[in-house]
């Protein structure tokens, strides 16, 4: 039985076609639309550029940065000539004739040396003016709003955009200078801190930057319980207020006495009240793209309604209107994330994008290729951010039971027994270097004296006898005196290669002084139950940095054992407590650095930790990107530039 | 017929509850707990400064219920019909609860004879909405600000509790969590001259005061939200029984609502399924045709062997070849390495143009070539089931009664595999369809994760990992639901197809 074509499958078929064709047609029209809407924003964005430029000054060497130059003459002591009449009453307002009457009397104003470029890279031979800079972040920011976003990714991007008041140097981290304050006071006794804020800075839509959005942002925005940033809340609640003493003038007070102060104050980015005050709790909890600062960069939509949101690219383009001293060279910033490593490479080789973070195996079989160093440049260096890893021992009771690893003799006899740069070579493919002390070989509390403990067997077997530990019945197996043999447990994080490894080397090193190592993978999320119950004998892990000095008090401190703190492996010394509290207290950078370094040597002589390894930063950025310095602080993006062609902007 | 659909879709309300609650459950006893990633994200921090965080934390996800009460509350967020006093709707969108309780200090009948009342508010009646909107504005910041206190104090005094409880030997009191487990002491009386009570004495007041600070400002709150500032959400059917749309709670680990992030996801997971789908069918039901037909042959050796060989190969392998050798430029490079889009094409037309004098692929086709390494290994190894089922189904009614007669009464033989014997072997290909593809909606873990595409599957991985309750339990119950209805779509399919089935 066959159809015949009949008039309602052609009226069909005409509908269907009608539809096809229309459908056709609309998507045309948007094109269209699209197109104007592209041609439209370029234009938006070129002439926003050259009234950025008319403001910042008609070229490069703009007045912006002559003022900034003037200023920090003014600084180390040149008088303006007019100003002679008002040196009479310098000593009420300050020296070098600065106005310091908004300072309390008595007390040294810090004037910070203004924020700019280390390196500039207009000197760098090929600079090209523009273009764009690609990341690739190995992590995806489920959000990038500030204080909001709790991971490296969503604060690498939110570097860029926001600004604190004050930043430890990129090229000296001894040096504290001023972004957003010009000039600090900070009490001798600890107490308070005094800022006041430089006149010309601006938000990224031109507004000042002033004393009550100091106070929005510590007071009504990170201590608001109703907004989902816990975590900060918890490291700046030394804060106990902040007062608005003037337009540009705010004044902390703290607590208690603490070195620190002064970097939970200063070193947290500020926020407009005028744009997150407009929001409610609520929208900035929901909000993932609303990231608004001072920075020499900027999102390009802040309209709730078109803010970016995951999986798209992070793109930042540059604040037009920047009020430092130094306009970036690079017009935009693309974070791109690639999770698997492999592709993360590829990419990278491809030109997707223009720096990379390779793993360790990664960088030291790529960056051997022939030919890899003409395209391409590759850094390994140790900075600030750099964690270590460590193997720690149980020092306290675990279930009630001492572990053998209360005694010193045997910590030390475990560090003897390993050996770390073996470990470094052939874990880690020799990238990093050996750790000795909590803290790492950039920052000024470490103590370059500490050498670490030599690869020595016989020695460790020497401590171990002392310690009470022989093979009393040659079964190879060590014992103490009532005859227990030498057994611990060592716990690890499975699904990494290199924890692994870790273990199977820790095993095999014990066995040589004859303890005998069972191992005890666990799934990394109960590593915190684990930690916090205490129970385990051993165990491998790592502490990242994120400041020139960490208060060591919430890992060696005897105070920090109870309550699930984070000293897990229970070491109590009363003489580390005091050097601790001591260092605590002092406000005075020196003095306090050399109360650490007797910490880490303490630290060194107990071992409650075997330091392994220094985590170095692996990058390789593509020789099109010039300036790429590899600071003690980081990479100071900011300060890169294209050289050499620079590709059409797209559109 | 109905009747059956009502029923089939009644029970599947126990049969989601019952999925759900299996996985739940699975969750909260697996180690960690719900919320293990959320806990360990900390870093350094001073003990007392943890307990307080994280006591906050968990209130503020309600991880410090038991794991029942926890699945229960979920369940009766994401229950269309509500009961009890409504939400309310602000005008952004934002779902408005009634104020929750302030959990009373532990252990506080030790150190007050009655817990401090809250003071009688004052309901606000006959207020413009506006001032009622700010007045509530005002009252739930207060009360955060208070409960947060509150919460921050209780943490405090159960950390001097069970300084207390190993004070007075009695370690047992306190769980490995450090929390004091107020049965095995309450029948007791405190031992005031142990020298850890007078810190518990101080912890126990502040925590007193701080509550009735919070009972008080809750009962501010509760009058402001009664007070209706905002419309209720929902549309009312009976007295204190309420239409409104399922809430699916906010993610713990990426502090969004699931919904937004299951609206992302999805989208790229269904794209990819729905190109890959078509070439599987389009290839495989052929093949399996032309080697039943053939059955044999060459062919029919040659595309089995081939199709099982494909099958075989693991797609993680399949994939980092892929991007090693084809993506690479190193090699061939003939593709995009990761991602959906060129960051050009965002700014491209949708077809293809020419620009300047240059010709750009536009949107569309700069889509497609991103697609295509994934959808080739989303496909390559699908072949091998259909067409082997093909190619059985055709050969099972190729010996058929009805093909003898239709070879009898001399139907052309092409004929005879087109209209007779391939409309018979599809019935099993649909069901087989109908049951396959939900399994899609899933996403490939493995292939998103080489490729980057953020889709379903690396949603559902981040949020086990973590044990994110809210994303775990929401993807569960829509695979679950998608699942349920295709295999109800399947069985009323059977029904429409062959007469000798029906459900009347």
């Amino acid at each position: 039985m066959h159809n015949r074509f009949g008039l309602k499958d052609a009226l069909v078929l005409v509908v269907l076609l009608g539809v096809v064709l229309s459908l056709w047609l609309a998507m045309f029209q948007k094109d269209r639309q699209w197109t104007e809407v592209q041609r439209m924003s370029q234009r938006l964005s070129e002439i926003e550029s050259s009234l950025g430029r008319l403001q910042a000054g008609s070229d490069a060497a703009g007045i912006g940065e002559r003022l900034g130059r003037i200023e920090s003459a003014l600084a180390s002591g040149v008088r303006v000539a007019g100003s002679a009449g008002s040196t009479g009453s310098a000593a009420s307002s300050g020296l070098g004739g600065r106005d310091e009457s908004w300072a309390r009397p008595g007390v040294p104003v810090i004037w910070g040396e203004p924020w700019g470029w280390v390196n500039d890279p207009r000197k760098q031979p090929g600079f090209v003016e523009g273009g764009e800079f690609c990341e690739s972040m190995e992590g995806q920011p489920p959000k990038i709003l500030p204080f909001l976003s709790q991971d490296v990714y969503g604060r690498r991007v939110s570097d860029r955009v926001c600004e604190p008041l004050g930043d430890y140097d990129p090229a000296d981290l001894s040096k504290f200078r001023g972004v957003l304050a010009e000039a600090w006071q900070m009490d001798p006794a600890g107490l308070w801190l005094r800022v006041k804020i430089n006149p010309r800075a601006r938000f990224s839509d031109g507004q000042p930057v002033t004393a009550e959005d100091v106070r929005f942002t510590f007071m009504d925005f990170i201590n608001n319980p109703q907004i989902d940033a816990a975590r900060v809340r918890a490291t700046t609640d030394m804060i106990a207020n902040v007062s608005v003493l003037g337009d540009l003038v705010a004044e902390f007070t703290f607590k208690e006495s603490n070195y620190s102060n002064r970097d939970a104050a200063m070193n947290n980015y500020v926020l407009p009240k005028h744009f997150y005050g407009a929001l409610t709790p609520a929208q900035i909890n929901k909000a993932t793209g609303l990231l608004m600062g001072s920075g020499p960069f900027r999102v390009a939509s802040l309209d709730p309604e078109r803010q970016w949101a995951p999986p798209e690219d992070v793109v930042l383009v540059r604040n037009e209107r920047y009020w430092g001293a130094h306009r970036p060279t690079l017009e935009r910033l693309r974070f791109k994330v690639i999770r698997d490593e492999l592709s993360r490479l590829t990419a990278y080789r491809n030109g997707e994008a223009d720096m990379t973070t390779p793993l360790a195996p990664q960088f030291v079989r790529v960056s051997k290729e022939p030919g890899w160093d003409q395209a391409n440049q590759s850094f390994n260096w140790i900075n600030m951010r750099s964690g270590y890893s460590f193997i720690a021992w149980q020092c306290g009771p675990r279930n009630g039971k001492l572990t053998p690893f209360a005694d010193r003799r045997v910590r030390l006899a475990m560090t003897h027994a390993l050996d770390r740069e073996r470990m470094v070579r052939e874990v880690w493919e020799g990238t990093g270097v050996v750790a000795t002390q909590p803290a790492n070989p950039v920052s000024p509390a470490a103590d370059p004296t500490i050498k670490p403990w030599p690869y020595d067997l016989d020695r460790a077997r020497a401590l171990l006898a002392e310690a009470g530990w022989t093979d009393r019945n040659g079964d190879k197996v060590i014992e103490n005196e009532r005859g227990d043999p030498f057994t611990f447990e060592f716990t690890y994080a499975t699904g990494g290669e290199v924890a692994e490894r870790i273990a199977r080397y820790v095993q095999g090193q014990a066995a040589l002084v004859g303890i005998r190592c069972t191992l005890n993978a666990v799934d990394w999320s109960i590593y915190a139950d684990l930690l916090q119950s205490r129970n385990f004998d051993s165990i491998v892990l790592s502490w990242q940095a994120n400041a020139p000095e960490s208060d060591p008090s919430q890992i060696y401190h005897s105070k920090s054992i109870k309550d699930q703190g984070d000293n897990f492996v229970q070491w109590a010394n009363p003489e580390a407590d005091r050097l601790i509290d001591a260092g605590r207290r002092e406000t005075d950078a020196a003095k306090r650095m050399a109360i650490w370094h007797e910490l880490h040597r303490l630290i060194h002589q107990e071992q409650p930790y075997t330091f392994v390894r220094i985590q170095p930063w692996l990058r390789f950025v593509k020789r099109g990107i010039g300036n790429v310095q590899a600071y003690p602080k980081g990479l100071e993006v900011p300060e890169f530039c294209r050289v050499g062609a620079v590709p059409a902007p797209p559109g | 017929m109905a009747s059956y659909l009502a029923r089939r879709l009644l029970l599947m309300l126990p049969t989601l509850v019952g999925i759900t609650f299996l996985v739940f459950m699975l969750v909260a006893l697996s180690p960690g707990g719900i919320g293990a990633g959320l806990r360990f994200a900390g870093g350094q921090m001073e003990a007392s400064k943890r307990a307080q965080q994280e006591a906050y934390l968990e209130d503020r996800y309600g991880l410090d219920d038991p794991a029942v009460v926890q699945y229960a509350r979920w369940l009766g967020r994401i229950s269309p019909i509500k009961i009890g006093p409504s939400d309310l709707v602000a005008p952004d969108g934002e779902t408005i609860r009634p104020p929750r309780e302030t959990k009373p200090p532990p252990m506080w009948a030790w150190f007050a004879p009655k817990l401090p009342s809250p003071a009688a508010a004052v309901r606000a009646e006959g207020v413009a909405p506006a001032d009622r909107a700010s007045a509530y504005r005002r009252a739930a910041a207060d009360y955060a600000t208070v409960r947060a206190a509150s919460i921050a104090a209780n943490a405090v005094l159960q950390q001097a509790l069970a300084e207390y409880a190993r004070s007075i030997g009695r370690p047992d009191a306190v769980s490995p969590k450090g929390k004091i487990r107020a049965s095995r002491l309450a029948s007791q009386t405190p031992d005031r001259s142990s020298p850890a009570w007078p810190a518990a004495e101080r912890a126990a007041n502040a925590a007193l005061a701080a509550y009735a600070a919070a009972s008080d400002a809750r009962a501010r709150l509760r009058a402001a939200f009664d007070a209706g500032p905002y419309p209720k959400s929902g549309v009312a059917i009976l007295p204190g029984v309420r239409l409104a749309w399922p809430d699916l709670g906010v993610s713990f680990s990426r502090g969004r609502p699931v919904l937004d992030l299951i609206g992302r996801a999805l989208p790229v997971t269904l794209l990819l399924n729905l190109l890959a789908f078509p070439i599987i069918y389009l290839i495989a039901i052929p093949s399996g045709m032309l080697a039943a037909t053939r059955r044999g042959s060459w062919f029919d050796a040659a595309s089995g062997a081939l199709f099982v060989a494909l099958w075989s190969i693991p797609t993680v392998w399949a994939g980092v070849l892929a991007i090693g050798f084809l993506a690479n430029d190193q090699y061939l490079g003939l593709f995009p390495v990761t991602g959906l889009h060129d960051p050009a094409a965002q700014a491209a037309t949708f077809l293809p143009s020419t620009h300047n004098g240059r010709w750009q692929p536009g949107y569309l086709l700069d889509t497609l070539w991103h697609l295509a390494l994934p959808v080739s290994c989303l496909v390559y190894g699908g072949f091998a089931v259909l067409a082997k089922q093909t190619r059985a189904a055709m050969l099972d009614n190729f010996n058929a009664d009805y093909v003898r007669t239709a070879k009898a009464k001399g139907v052309a033989g092409r004929d005879i595999v087109i209209h007779h014997v391939f409309r018979n072997s599809l019935l099993p290909l649909i069901t087989m369809f109908v049951t396959v593809f939900p399994a899609t909606l899933a996403g490939s873990v493995v292939i998103e994760s080489v490729f980057s595409i953020p889709g379903m599957g690396s949603l559902i991985l981040d949020a086990i990992n973590l044990r994110d309750r809210e994303l775990i339990l929401a993807n569960t119950l829509m695979v679950a639901a998608v699942n349920l209805l295709a295999l109800l779509l399947a069985d009323v399919l059977y029904a429409l197809a062959d007469p000798r089935v029906s459900y009347a």
